[in-house]
């Protein structure tokens, strides 16, 4: 059992989930998982998981608590996002069709990430990250 | 002249376009996405058959959220007559609008605003001509 190497808990307010994204995007880039010109998009992926979370998974109840966790794996970063909702599905989300309104945040999560499924066991939804040849040697965290 | 300046955005007419300057990338975070969508639907109300360029040019990334608040103003300023171009597109941010198929809905200007500006003057001249010419 890995221990993470982030773990942050806030409520579910978009000003705590600010804070909480800009550390977690630094321990990524600290922990060089990301090369420069993938924060942006990794950056992108952090926030339709928590916006998500916040908003449909604890329906924006700032009592309801949501959690980030990253966790080093050799040589894939494991990133979970916990949500006191009832969790879904990602690979049940299709790519909404042009007249409709909502939906893309997963299909973009699944294009920039190496993988994202619902984790039954820690009932979380889990996005996997694999270290990039550009960001080998210098990762402190594993 | 019609202008306009607000903490999120600045509207700055030229000819028979109007420029609307994203002031910076921390605009469209998840905090006021939706009032900047509020915003600009407003403004298109008050401003009836508004040629709109979107100048992204201070934008780093889109969330969902943001292209959500898009496809809303799309909506808003197509059913009061008007058009929207979106202009100083990065590759990060075309790559978003192509990973969710939404080059197909939105006309993208990848060029600088000026560049934009010139562009979309130029294809309101053509339809203009085409129109004259069809109803003889």
């Amino acid at each position: 059992m890995g221990v993470p190497f982030f773990q942050e808990e806030f409520p579910s307010t978009f000003d705590a989930m600010a804070e909480i994204l800009d550390k977690a995007v630094d321990a990524l880039r600290d922990g060089c998982w990301i090369p420069p010109e993938q924060e942006a998009c990794t950056r992108l992926c952090l926030e339709e998981a928590l916006v998500n979370a916040v908003r449909h998974g604890n329906e924006g109840n700032r009592d309801r608590k949501v959690c980030l966790e990253l966790e080093a794996k050799e040589d894939r970063c494991c990133i979970r996002v916990y949500d006191e909702g009832a969790g879904f599905l990602p690979e049940r989300v299709d790519l909404p069709s042009a007249d409709q309104l909502g939906g893309r945040g997963i299909c973009l999560i699944r294009h920039y990430m190496d993988s994202v499924f619902f984790n039954e066991e820690k009932h979380c939804l889990e996005m996997t990250l694999r270290r990039k040849a550009c960001c080998k040697g210098d990762g402190h965290h594993e | 002249m019609s202008e306009g300046k607000s903490p999120l955005l600045n509207f700055e007419a030229h000819g028979k376009v109007t420029v609307g300057t994203i002031n910076q990338s921390s605009v469209l975070s998840a905090f006021n996405v939706a009032e900047f969508g509020v915003e600009v639907l407003r403004y298109i109300n008050e401003h009836p058959k508004l040629n709109l360029l979107l100048n992204f040019e201070q934008v780093d990334y889109l969330s969902s959220a943001v292209l959500t608040e898009l496809l809303k103003i799309n909506r808003g300023i197509e059913s009061v007559g008007g058009k929207l171009r979106l202009c100083a597109i990065s590759p990060v941010i075309q790559e978003i609008f192509d990973i969710t198929n939404l080059d197909k809905v939105f006309t993208i200007y990848q060029d600088s605003c000026q560049t934009g500006i010139k562009r979309f003057l130029r294809a309101l001249e053509i339809e203009e001509q085409e129109a004259a010419w069809e109803n003889g």
